[in-house]
């Protein structure tokens, strides 16, 4: 960060917290996310409510942008919402759709402490807590997360799916196979059975889409934030819950249910929180989705790379998860 | 004639440099960066040592099973191998599409077809995934 943005950011931070001054004392580039920009800042702050310092996070633009996430704007309306829902999130200060303040759109979030990298979350006993209580309370996390529901004027931006978001979902997918340069049979395949298989219209709800270990930060004693709020939209409530399930993003063998437990504990936090019953068998179809939508984003980071975009040998090597996400698409709809 | 050590050979000796020797005496936070390097030049290694047999062997069963179902083929006798194998696989991604590897015995030799590829595939960018057991 340089001067000029150092200096233009503390103005902003200044007249946002009506404080008589704002200086940055500590910035620090967040490692972790490919698609945007994560500044950590210490500000020391004289006046106002804020006073005597804050902790935050500034979530910028990024040079480029995966096809479907949410710019800064839509990103802060919809960690509003979850806050204003109950969910546990940084709370969400100052958005600035002005680009000339510090070259990009950005807003600043309170930090939260933890640690969310899901590597380290699935191994480490140390960090989470309790696992089971960890997931109960995830669960109820994702069950506040779906009492936000359409129509909302500050959620306009979303598009709601006509007819069944699971057929919504398909076509969306197969435009995007139609578009890359490589064809991919067994994706095609993963997305014939998912056409046959489709549950009907039920519920539509806010979705996060990201739902995941590694998207939620944790401290010793329990859950921090769910983070990760930009390709959330309104879809099937059993679209998160197959997302949080699926074998893709278990990091390893440490449980069904994000790779750090079993799914009941988690379902029953859903379940508790919500007051409805989750339809179990129909859980197994959403995470043959999840694979494919892993499979369609993975394929568009190496996109990425290679045109040129955005060289990085992280998204070069993401588009070589493919084969094992095809392999598994396979395995799971092998008995229809 | 090129002389050995052949490309996946370079590759494989310069990975264990990397591993053993570099890797561990690296801070921490450029521990993940070197271990995507070793994870790059594994895939390529293997992707050296199976050379172009393995989308020979896919383009052949492609052409064969889909024999059955399209007439004429539409793919220019003249194009390179790349280009006739990503035709087929179009091809069959269209039968898909469509429903007409739905069920029956196309059902099956499709699947089976699908799995053969899928696993020649993991077999290079993630081996151990095949080995961990479902």
């Amino acid at each position: 960060m340089n001067d000029t943005i150092r200096r233009a950011l503390e103005d902003f931070l200044r007249r946002q917290a009506g404080a008589e001054r704002v200086a940055i004392a500590d910035v620090k580039l967040l490692s972790g996310g490919s698609i945007q920009e994560n500044w950590l800042i210490r500000a020391d702050v004289a006046g106002g409510d804020h006073a005597p310092e804050l902790d935050l996070v500034v979530r910028t633009d990024a040079p480029s942008g995966v096809q479907g996430s949410h710019p800064r704007a839509e990103e802060f309306a919809l960690l509003q919402a979850a806050f204003d829902a109950g969910v546990t999130v940084p709370e969400p200060l100052w958005l600035c759709r002005d680009a000339n303040v510090i070259g990009r759109p950005f807003f600043v979030m309170r930090r939260a402490d933890g640690i969310a990298a899901a590597h380290v979350v699935v191994r480490d006993r140390r960090y989470g807590g309790d696992r089971a209580k960890l997931l109960e309370r995830l669960g109820m996390e994702l069950a506040r997360i779906h009492t936000i529901r359409p129509p909302r004027a500050d959620l306009g931006f979303l598009a709601e799916p006509d007819g069944p978001p699971a057929l919504y979902a398909i076509r969306r997918l197969r435009a995007y196979l139609d578009a890359h340069p490589t064809p991919h049979p067994a994706l095609e395949w993963g997305l014939r059975w998912l056409e046959r298989h489709a549950p009907p219209r039920g519920d539509v709800v806010l979705c996060h889409r990201d739902f995941r270990t590694g998207n939620y930060m944790v401290d010793e004693n329990g859950l921090t934030a769910i983070l990760d709020w930009e390709f959330s939209g309104w879809g099937d409530p059993l679209e998160d819950i197959g997302w949080f399930c699926a074998k893709c993003w278990r990091f390893g063998p440490g449980g069904d249910a994000g790779g750090i437990g079993e799914r009941d504990d988690f379902y029953r936090g859903y379940e508790r929180e919500s007051g409805r019953a989750l339809d179990r068998a129909r859980v197994h179809y959403w995470e043959v989705m999840a694979h494919l939508n892993w499979a369609a984003i993975a394929l568009q980071q190496a996109e990425r790379h290679l045109s040129g975009e955005e060289t990085s040998l992280m998204l070069a090597l993401t588009g070589h998860i493919v084969p094992e996400l095809e392999y598994e698409i396979l395995a799971m709809t092998e008995a229809a | 004639m090129r002389d050995e050590p052949r490309g996946d050979q370079l590759l494989d000796t310069a990975r264990a440099v990397l591993r053993e020797a570099l890797i561990p005496a690296l801070p921490a936070d450029r521990r993940h960066a070197a271990l995507m390097v070793a994870n790059a030049m594994s895939i390529a290694m293997r992707q050296l040592q199976a050379g172009d047999e393995p989308e020979r062997l896919e383009a052949t069963a492609l052409q064969a099973m889909l024999g059955d179902v399209s007439a004429g083929s539409c793919v220019p006798p003249a194009s390179g191998a790349r280009a006739r194998l990503a035709a087929l696989n179009r091809q069959l991604c269209e039968c898909i599409r469509d429903g007409r590897a739905d069920e029956g015995p196309f059902h099956e030799a499709v699947r089976r077809h699908l799995l053969a590829a899928a696993r020649g595939r993991v077999a290079e960018s993630n081996p151990k995934y095949l080995g961990s057991g479902e």
